[in-house]
């Protein structure tokens, strides 16, 4: 009996402690889920300071929000009579709602937040040069996916902070030129933010986004494959690269006898050997579990404390007062308040310049940076290159202008988007009664 | 070599592991306990305990605890107060002193006409009805609107709770010339016709032009209104109360007259102006136009 | 001539296909471009330019404010045109919540990041002389309507 019980135990986990070479490869390349994993990886690769594994604590949190958002789609109705009464219903009468409504929103802000510092961790590290850079562009894809998402989502509870939130973002993208006036017809489906507009953006954030985004996340996946693995592993390959081979003794025929020499060999290592090797299983699966574990516990308590915000519901006829973007976009609206120029009788609108321009100018520099980088192939996979040190400090001083824009946007903007101090009293909005 | 590193990161990792798995046992554990421990429950354990002592055994038997909702979709009301309410049918079998949330409802004369299955408890006492904890529901948090008209409120406009009431009344009563149970404000629909408001005003498509339009002035947005010269506090109440005492003081160079109004007519005056919003009760919620009704007509 | 004929219908088939697959896309894209708006059509009446009082008059159904002066009625869309908000009249000029832009009473933008200075709709009357106002035309500033003679 306990033999049959030890028999079948070991049935389902052997992968976790396999007794030999081929059971650990086994592990990876007969399972449906993991076999996208070569059987072995680079011990460098599964170094915490190299990655803080940002890639997969972010793709943590798409599964959290995956499954969240279907939970939550058996509750949220997507009719603007229905659907702020059905937030209401999760937050106070479905069991565990508001835990679950709290988890899809911090996850939801995590992600964009986790995203953004996955992207720099590689820009810091060099991490998009040569076979790389079509997974970098992949990379803006998914960063680009992700914004989307989060903006079709801010409009699902259809109220205060959504409607006018998703009011301004379609109205700064109709001041793009030629299109601008298109695209925001088809994304409001009419003039204005109405059914239609909340339909529209239910289907793109519950089917087509999250489609799009896994499918993309499997192809980076699979790039990294491709890849090689992680850039950390090029200065491993350079380094055994520069390590010298001793000469191997063989032997030569001559006419009359043999003659010791030497021959044809192999001098330099191609890239990495044995020794630079784990298995994958269990060494990367057991570090992802605990990656996923710890992300997922920090959404968990993040819920249990804090709420996701929810305001009274949508009114077209009485704006907030001031009315914010969702923080990942209010760097945005800073610019697009502060960029309105007059020249005489001439004016550009902010809406252009800072919603359309100057984000388009960035984003351009993100794809075409990888094409402009001439520093040596050893700045790849190493932290901070002296050789990119002035690429480095370009990419740091702009995320840092955004951050403190992000941050005057949030904090410092009150009523009529007058600038106030943190301390200082707000004037109090009237009230009704 | 790599069996080396297989242990190494086996040591490493299997702490953290045990330390995130305990982790999340002891969050999950929290949000379970919870979900549990709801702020309705030790009430509706308590309100058990209530009624077998005031000897209805067969009552306390059958009373479950659980979530409770008065329903009504021809109003889209869900309201929730009566989980923790559960005496407000109660009135006359449970003392009258039972502490609060459990106070049956006041029996008052005009009750049969307002059964609570019909009205929910909102339609008049405000507040956010799909709230399952006090704070929701009464003060509904930030963005809402409609916070319960509580007597804490009632004593910031100097009125009673009552007729803070009566304002809510008037959505449905409105061409009432006179109702049962609303004396502030049928003092202040005979105020509207002796003072001749709708000499100047219009109100219901009836009066003159060259004042604004009142018909809907409740649902005026209180940011419209202009507070420089207001002394009081910054709401719409106080505003139309300071404009109805003083309107030349409240809006310089206006062609209202000051009326200087006792303050008890002022704030009747108020909150009957507040009432005024556009509703969208069914039509089998407004009393029929009957001998006590009849809108005011300009002189 | 075989070879030819096969060709012919060879290209003949594969463009079909081509065809009806890019003609399958537009149409589409084309759906998704609405034909009827759930919206208030753009012109409308409100009521007789004699019932508003002097001065600025907000109506929130239509987001717009009718502005009587002694001879005349104008009509001010209240619509930011910096990016949507619904601004506020202030008693001297008009306010908006969003971003701050300021306007004075004829609409024209004192301050703030709003490019286009508020625009005045074009009004007329109807036939039984209640105010017309069409919102898809904008009027240059200052052309208003007279009314007939007001009554008190």
């Amino acid at each position: 009996m306990a033999t049959d019980l030890q028999r079948v135990w070991r049935k389902l986990t052997w992968p976790w402690s396999p007794l030999s070479e081929r059971e650990a490869s086994e592990a990876i390349v007969r399972n449906l889920w993991l076999h996208w994993f070569p059987a072995k990886v680079s011990g460098r690769s599964l170094s915490w300071s190299y990655s803080l594994w940002l890639g997969t604590a972010a793709a943590s949190l798409f599964v959290i929000l995956t499954v969240t958002g279907v939970m939550l789609m058996f509750f949220y109705v997507p009719s603007t009579e229905r659907a702020y009464g059905s937030i209401k219903d999760l937050q106070y009468a479905v069991s565990f709602g508001r835990v679950l409504r709290n988890q899809h929103r911090w996850s939801a802000e995590g992600m964009v937040a986790l995203v953004f510092i996955h992207m720099a961790r590689v820009f810091f590290t060099g991490a998009y040069r040569g076979s790389r850079v079509l997974n970098w562009l992949v990379g803006i894809a998914l960063l680009l996916g992700t914004l989307m998402l989060s903006f079709t989502g801010y409009l699902l509870p259809w109220d205060q902070l959504a409607y006018w939130a998703i009011t301004v973002g379609t109205n700064i993208a109709s001041s793009a030129p030629l299109l601008g006036w298109t695209v925001q017809y088809l994304l409001l489906g009419g003039h204005f933010v109405g059914q239609q507009t909340l339909l529209r953006f239910y289907v793109l954030h519950v089917f087509f986004l999250p489609a799009v985004v896994w499918m993309l996340f499997a192809y980076h996946m699979w790039r990294v494959r491709k890849d090689g693995g992680l850039a950390a592993i090029e200065a491993v390959r350079a380094e055994r690269r520069a390590e010298p081979k001793p000469m191997p003794r063989s032997k030569s025929y001559s006419l009359f006898g043999l003659t010791p020499g030497t021959s044809v060999a192999v001098m330099s290592s191609m890239g990495l050997e044995e020794r630079d090797q784990v298995a994958s299983s269990p060494n990367l699966t057991r570090r992802m579990i605990l990656v996923f574990l710890a992300v997922f516990n920090v959404t968990l308590l993040l819920s249990l404390l804090f709420n996701a915000p929810l305001e009274g519901p949508a009114n077209p006829a009485v704006t907030p007062n001031p009315a914010k973007a969702p923080w990942y976009f209010v760097w945005l609206q800073e610019l697009v308040s502060s960029t309105t120029i007059h020249l005489g009788s001439f004016t550009i609108s902010g809406g252009l310049i800072g919603g359309i321009l100057v984000p388009g100018v960035l984003l351009a520099a993100l794809i075409l940076w990888p094409f402009f980088d001439r520093s040596p192939a050893s700045a790849e996979g190493v932290w901070f290159a002296r050789t990119r040190t002035r690429q480095n400090a370009v990419f740091t001083i702009i995320s840092i202008g955004i951050i403190i824009l992000i941050i005057v946007g949030l904090y410092l903007r009150g009523p009529y988007w007058h600038l106030y101090w943190p301390w200082s009293r707000r004037p109090v909005l009237p009230q009704v009664l | 070599m790599a069996e080396r590193q297989d242990q190494s990161f086996e040591r490493e990792d299997f702490a953290w592991l045990v330390a995130m798995s305990i982790v999340f046992f002891v969050l999950v554990a929290i949000a379970l306990w919870r979900e549990y421990a709801t702020p309705w429950r030790p009430w509706q354990h308590r309100f058990k305990r209530v009624l077998a002592q005031a000897g209805r055994f067969e009552d306390a038997r059958k009373f479950h605890s659980g979530f409770r909702q008065i329903w009504n979709p021809e109003l889209n009301l869900a309201d929730r107060c009566v989980s923790c309410h559960l005496g407000f049918e109660w009135g006359g079998i449970l003392p009258a002193s039972l502490p609060q949330p459990l106070t049956p409802h006041p029996a008052l004369s005009y009750m049969t006409h307002h059964p609570f299955e019909r009205f929910g408890c909102t339609t008049c006492h405000a507040g956010q009805g799909w709230a399952t904890t006090a704070r929701g529901a009464h003060d509904g948090g930030p963005g809402w609107e409609e916070p319960m008209l509580s007597k804490q409120l009632a004593a910031s406009c100097e009125v009673s709770e009552a007729e803070l009431i009566q304002m809510r009344c008037n959505f449905c009563h409105r061409r009432d010339v006179s109702t049962e149970g609303m004396d502030s404000l049928n003092m202040a629909k005979k105020l509207i016709k002796r003072r001749k408001c709708l000499i100047c005003h219009t109100i219901e498509g009836q009066g003159g032009h060259t004042a604004p339009d009142l018909t809907y002035e409740g649902d005026k947005s209180p940011e419209m209104f202009d507070f420089s010269h207001v002394t009081g506090p910054k709401t719409a109440f106080n505003w139309h109360v300071e404009h109805l005492t003083d309107a030349g003081k409240v809006s310089p160079g206006t062609a209202m007259p000051d009326y200087n109004l006792p303050p008890e007519q002022a704030r009747a005056l108020a909150l009957l102006i507040l009432s005024w919003r556009r509703i969208n009760y069914p039509p089998q919620y407004i009393p029929e136009a009957g001998a006590a009704s009849a809108a005011p007509r300009p002189r | 001539m075989e070879t030819d004929r096969r060709t012919l219908l060879r290209w003949l088939g594969k463009s079909s296909v081509f065809a009806a697959f890019v003609a399958q896309i537009g149409a589409a894209a084309r759906a998704f471009f609405p034909n009827v708006l759930y919206e208030p059509p753009s012109t409308f009446n409100l009521k007789k330019p004699e019932d508003y009082p002097q001065g600025y008059t907000f109506d929130s159904d239509h987001r717009l404010f009718v502005i009587r002066g002694a001879a005349t009625v104008h009509v001010i869309s209240a619509i930011c045109t910096h990016l949507g908000c619904t601004v506020q009249w202030r008693g001297t000029e008009f306010d908006c919540p969003c971003h701050g832009s300021r306007f004075d009473a004829n609409g024209n933008v004192i301050s703030g990041p709003a490019p286009p200075p508020l625009p005045w709709f074009e009004v007329s009357l109807s036939p039984d002389g209640l105010l017309e106002v069409d919102s898809a035309a904008a009027v240059p500033e200052g052309s208003a309507l007279t009314t007939p003679t007001a009554k008190a």
